[in-house]
């Protein structure tokens, strides 16, 4: 615990050994940069590369293909002691295999460190400088090299470089928002006024800015020993949780795994009882994995999954971690915080009162006019007092942008009105000039107002204009009339009560409400000479004309609304957290929807039936505003009581340690938790988040590390457009892996009959790699971008243990009725290959022994014939190249196939996704390629093919296509059916 | 129980979609001749005996019991050349192919056993096995609508010079073109390929010694002999090794 807020400056002086007007000597410093380390936030524990990429060298399947791959090479050297004739077909393929595993690993480390980058440029920030004595000499210095007891002078505008016990300062005001969230500014002053240093004003802590003012401090502590460091320090210790995509592709992966190896074992068990040699039935073995899996798929995902990231940051959400991209698809609730997410953070003005009547201002983003009614002389008086009672200024040279886009120099309350009243009535500057300002008592926390005294710039009217605003129940009290359509009235206990019912609906309403009034000096009194003195206030200052209100808020984004219902109609939860005040947030909340008209917080239905609040029946309401200081004093039990019984929640007054809680509490629930954060302390709880959403914009660097995405415009419905791309692409995954795995049922067939019925293998182990990561890759990865069936913001968030990405019905469906159906297609032209070659089918069967035997040069086929083992050879390799060709024209129906799961073919259209056909056309060109083109190369296995071969499958195909027409036909017409249930995945 | 209905009925119809389609390509088919013969365009060559060990002989020429099995082999190969066996075989011009494709009923060459001299088993029971003259038949691979051009001849050599002699039987190892073109197992039901003996007289200096002899079909232009891929295309070799 830091003592230094209530240490004197002369302590401070002792402690840091260091003086207050001559700072620290140089080498001093240099003593203390060595001791501690330079000013800065360790970054997070990055993994080492080649740890990641030997990561990616045994995930997945690949542990299996090494497996295969030792087997190979096992058997070759068995073989190879055996001297038989060739020992290197099984050690051609075990290298094969092993660079499979390393190309797709090396392939997949690339595109980890592709995203990787992205959020590295990020990460890098423009050197800080910092305004230091040292050797009694004030110096720049980079901010990373300032040690403890460094003397720093910093005015507004600044970041604060350091955790800094400010000595001496001037109307400093500091923005904490990055450390609490709370973007109110705060006055620092040089007196302890807390026990707690987090509380007490006389210390400025890092990275949070300096809004104005002036002030000079001792840095006390620097770098990873400053509160924000302590927080990053906190965050990078919450464990980063898989990803459902993660787990789902990991379930996947055991599944295929789990597959490949009962049917490996099995086979293996089942060729030795056959009597089969353990060398064949190792090698037999090998075929069965390599057939089982799908070397493709997980290059074939993570491509898929970076182009929805690619799409995903052209819509402005910006995917640190491409499994996050999935994650944001399967959010239940979304935690979101208020400023900036769901707000355009800025105040702007709401809402009007004058001449008894409440009018509404235009709060959208891009105002150009405002629609109320400005007839009245009310106005033009209220409007005067807007204009001149304001020391807020646009900074200079921005008169081509938009007045809402300008910068300004003044308070968010200043600014908003100085917009405002541009807006209205044009170069606010120009009017400011014209009416002369001869004094001015600026706002401060006694007074509660603010005043200016001006010349008019009416040339008949000599009199001075006091102009007044301020708190209005303060404004009200110096006042004796009150205008009424121009004319002023007095101000009478009826009037009063009609501007006390404004106040109280204004400020129920969350908004900010400032108080107007004005008075024509008598000239007689005043005249063009009068000296006004603002120290003895020789004015009258009470007895003044009230004129009007103005409340200010910060407006929710227009797109917000819109936004919060879509996620309302797709089940998703939206919870806003946030630091500021219960009304202001339920005000919000209910302007953007996430308190919905119709329903009532507890202490609604008490004020609406006049009971206490302990008598409501607590499920009536549907709504609940949680304060951060009740949040304090719950157990967890009642606050997933909260969680649960609520549907409409938001969070106020809450601490950033609360958000962590309340995520927590969310997680609990079985939820999967979106939170958008934009402060170094929001960085726990981002990283705690199923998905942790930073800012772009306002955003913190240590929030942008600890978040797995970056919302570049700051805008909430960007998650809602990204919720979307999430969701499409889980189905499209889906539908990929169906694609995916049918084949491999095609590919495993001929060796489970190859091992049963003794045939002359089908399709060989290298070939069938070909299909897996040649002619299939193109078209799996063209699913990724098939369009939605229906609408996916219409239906709940998945349930992340009830509906997995590869379900029962998938695998079954894909596996033990295309998958047999692609099969029986491929197993036609092989005997078709085979009989027209002259070896009827009769003939096949259980000729293996024989049919691979060297020393049989005679081998007889149906017809009498006598084949040498290279003649077989070739015929066999024919009969691969066919049993490939039929794999692949009807995996072109397969890929049809899977667009839809549940729409027909022509309810989706056939052309709407050109990818598919690139899909198509890549996957024949490349088996025409093999075929025709390398034919000749003995090593791949491939033999030129009777053009007719290609069509033996076809009608097969179509049975596929038809098929599943009538399976989806089945599933809409009969939904919840016995089929639906069955067949639907 | 409904699922297994299901799958029941659905890999009916796969399988009897399977029969179907396999008896309408089958019906394609001819039942005489294969459709394409491309894969098989020039013969191999095979011996007989087929040792199990590779193509490699060893044998002690005292000892009856190592080469039983060559001789018991050599015996059941010629049973069908047996003078029994060919009744219905008829007598063909030598050196002429033997066209019979307006025939429905194709003839088969008489190949006479006498033709492979000592190594035709009449004389020596042993096929010269007993003498260190071991008998080995090469035949050429049946290949339907096979014919040779010009005069072809199995020769045979020794890997190394000198370590055998080899004779021929019939002389030269000629194989006479009558006995082509084959017509395939339906229509040519006798047809008996012709066959070259060669027997080797291994130096008695080289004995002990395995012996590599290959042999090669020579003398015809569309009988090809040197494939590099295919070991067995117009050619063989084997390996013997005597010992007393």
């Amino acid at each position: 615990i830091q003592e230094d807020h209530k240490l004197s400056t002369l302590e401070l002086e002792e402690k840091y050994g260091t003086s207050i007007n001559k700072g620290l000597s140089s080498a001093r410093a240099a003593e203390i940069l060595a001791r501690d380390g330079p000013n800065a936030l360790s970054p997070p524990k990055a993994t080492p590369e080649i740890v990641k990429f030997l990561k990616q060298m045994v995930g997945g399947f690949s542990i299996l293909l090494w497996i295969g791959a030792v087997c190979s090479w096992i058997s070759s050297g068995i073989q190879i002691a055996q001297g038989a004739e060739s020992p290197f077909d099984n050690l051609y393929l075990g290298v094969v295999l092993a660079l499979v595993v390393i190309l797709t690993g090396i392939f997949a480390y690339y595109q980890e460190a592709k995203s990787t980058n992205i959020m590295a440029s990020f990460s890098k920030m423009i050197p800080q400088q910092a305004l230091v004595i040292r050797d009694a000499e004030k110096k720049e210095l980079p901010a990373e090299q300032l040690v403890v007891g460094d003397i720093v002078e910093i005015k507004g505008g600044d970041r604060i470089p350091a955790d800094i016990r400010l000595i001496v300062t001037q109307g400093c005001k500091v923005d904490n928002s990055s450390l609490t969230g709370e973007s109110e500014p705060q006055s620092r002053s040089c007196d302890f006024t807390h026990e707690n240093p987090l509380e007490t004003k006389n210390i400025a802590f890092y990275s949070t800015t300096c809004v104005e003012g002036t002030a000079t401090g001792v840095v006390i502590n620097t770098g990873d020993r400053t509160v924000i460091g302590r927080i990053a320090s906190l965050a990078s210790g919450v464990g980063n949780e898989k990803t459902p995509i993660a787990i789902e592709i990991e379930h996947f992966v055991y599944l295929v795994a789990g597959v490949a190896v009962s049917i490996g074992v099995l086979f293996f068990i089942i060729s030795v009882s056959m009597r089969y040699k353990i060398l064949d039935s190792i090698i037999f073995l090998i075929g069965i994995i390599v057939a089982n899996v799908p070397e493709g798929l997980l290059a074939t995902v993570t491509v898929s999954l970076s182009l929805t990231a690619k799409r995903m940051a052209k819509k402005n959400c910006l995917v640190k971690n491409l499994e996050a991209v999935e994650t944001l698809g399967s959010t239940s609730i979304i935690c979101s915080d208020k400023t900036g997410t769901l707000t355009q953070n800025r105040m702007t003005v709401a809402h009007l009162w004058f001449d008894n009547q409440i009018y509404s201002a235009d709060t959208s983003e891009d105002q150009t006019t405002q629609p109320f009614d400005q007839t009245s002389p009310s106005w033009t008086a209220l409007s005067k007092i807007v204009t001149l009672c304001n020391r807020a200024e646009f900074s200079p040279g921005q008169e081509n942008l938009p007045i809402m886009k300008r910068v300004v120099v003044g308070d968010a309350s200043e600014t908003a009105l100085l917009k405002f009243s541009e807006v209205i009535l044009g170069n606010v500057m120009d009017i400011r000039a014209r009416n002369k300002k001869v004094a001015e008592i600026p706002f401060n926390s006694t007074n509660k107002f603010q005043l200016s005294i001006h010349e008019t710039d009416d040339p008949d009217d000599k009199r001075f204009l006091l102009v007044m605003k301020g708190a209005p129940e303060r404004i009200l009290e110096r006042c004796s009339t009150i205008m009424i359509n121009g004319k002023e009235e007095p101000l009478d206990s009826e009037k009063a009560e009609a501007f006390q019912t404004a106040y109280m609906e204004l400020g129920g309403l969350g908004e900010r409400v400032l108080g107007f009034c004005h008075l024509y000096l008598p000239e007689n009194d005043f005249p063009d000479t009068y000296p006004f003195d603002t120290d003895s206030m020789n004015f009258p200052t009470s007895n003044l004309c009230f004129v009007g209100l103005l409340s200010m808020i910060d407006p929710p984004r227009s797109t917000v609304p819109d936004a919060v219902s879509k996620c309302r109609s797709a089940g998703i939860k939206v919870i806003m957290v946030t630091g500021d005040h219960p009304i202001t947030a339920k005000a919000i909340a209910k302007s953007v929807g996430i308190i919905s008209a119709t329903s009532e917080t507890v202490e609604d239905i008490a004020k609406r039936l006049n009971i206490p609040v302990e008598q409501v029946n607590r499920g009536e309401a549907t709504a609940a505003v949680v304060n951060g200081m009740e949040l304090k004093d719950m157990s967890s039990e009642q606050l997933d009581e909260i969680l649960c019984n609520h549907s409409e929640i938001v969070f106020a007054r809450t601490s950033p340690q609360q958000k962590l809680i309340i995520v927590e509490g969310c997680q609990r629930q079985g939820a999967v938790v979106a939170v958008t954060g934009d402060g170094v302390n929001d960085s726990p709880a981002l990283k705690k988040a199923d998905i942790g959403i930073a800012m772009g914009i306002a955003g913190s660097d240590a929030a942008k590390n600890a978040a797995d995405m970056v919302l570049l415009d700051d805008n909430f419905a960007s998650i809602v457009t990204g919720v979307e791309e999430g969701r499409l692409i889980f189905d499209n995954l889906k539908k990929t892996i169906a694609y995916t795995l049918t084949k491999n049922i095609a590919e495993l067939c001929p060796f489970l009959i190859y091992i049963i019925a003794s045939i002359p293998l089908p399709i060989g182990t290298i070939t069938i790699l070909f299909i897996d990561l040649g002619t299939d890759i193109i078209p799996s990865v063209a699913l990724a971008y098939e369009k939605a069936e229906s609408d996916i913001m219409n239906r709940r968030p998945r349930n992340k243990r009830k509906d997995r990405l590869v379900n029962e019905q998938l695998a079954i469906y894909s596996y033990l009725q295309i998958g047999i159906m692609q099969s029986v297609g491929a197993f036609v032209t092989y005997f078709t290959v085979y009989a027209e070659q002259g070896f009827l089918p009769s003939t096949l069967l259980g000729v293996r022994v024989d049919w691979e035997s060297n020393a049989i040069n005679d081998f007889e086929d149906s017809y009498g014939q006598q084949w040498t083992k290279y003649q077989r050879n070739y015929l066999q390799w024919t009969g691969y190249t066919a049993f490939f060709v039929s794999i692949t024209i009807q995996q072109v129906a397969d890929l049809i196939i899977r667009k839809t799961r549940r729409n027909s073919i022509f309810q989706q259209g056939l052309f709407r996704n050109k990818v598919i056909w690139v899909g198509i056309f890549s996957q024949i060109g490349i088996a025409l390629i093999l075929t025709y083109g390398l034919g000749h190369v003995t090593a791949l296995n491939f033999t030129p093919l009777r053009f007719q071969y290609w069509f033996v499958a076809v009608p097969f195909a179509v049975l596929i296509w038809v098929y599943d027409e009538v399976r989806k036909l089945f599933i809409r017409r009969y939904p919840g059916s016995w089929w639906d249930k069955n067949m639907y995945y | 129980g409904l699922i297994l209905l299901f799958y029941l009925v659905f890999y009916g119809f796969l399988a009897a979609l399977f029969t179907f389609t396999m008896w309408v390509m089958l019906q394609t088919l001819s039942s005489d001749i294969p459709k394409y013969r491309d894969r098989i365009s020039s013969p191999g060559l095979m011996i007989s005996p087929k040792p199990d060990t590779a193509l490699e002989f060893y044998f002690n020429k005292s000892d009856a019991q190592s080469y039983a099995e060559y001789v018991s082999t050599l015996r059941k190969f010629l049973e069908s050349y047996d003078d029994s066996k060919q009744s219905q075989n008829i007598n063909c011009t030598p050196g002429r192919i033997f066209d019979q494709n307006d025939v429905a009923v194709k003839k088969a060459c008489r190949f006479n056993l006498s033709e492979l001299g000592q190594c035709s088993g009449k004389e020596d029971k042993t096929f010269g096995y007993s003498r260190g003259t071991p008998c080995v038949l090469v035949k050429v691979n049946r290949i339907i609508g096979l014919k040779p051009e010009g005069e072809p001849r199995i020769q045979c050599t020794p890997k190394e010079e000198g370590m055998a002699e080899i004779n021929y039987f019939p002389p030269e190892g000629l194989i006479d073109l009558m006995y082509f073109p084959y017509y395939g197992k339906r229509l040519h039901a006798h047809y008996l390929q012709p066959l070259v003996a060669v027997q080797l007289a291994i130096n008695s200096n080289s004995t002990k010694e395995e012996i590599t002899i290959e042999c090669k079909i020579l003398g015809s232009p569309n009988l090809k002999n040197e494939d590099d891929r295919d070991k067995f295309l117009g050619r063989i070799a084997f390996k013997i090794q005597m010992t007393e």
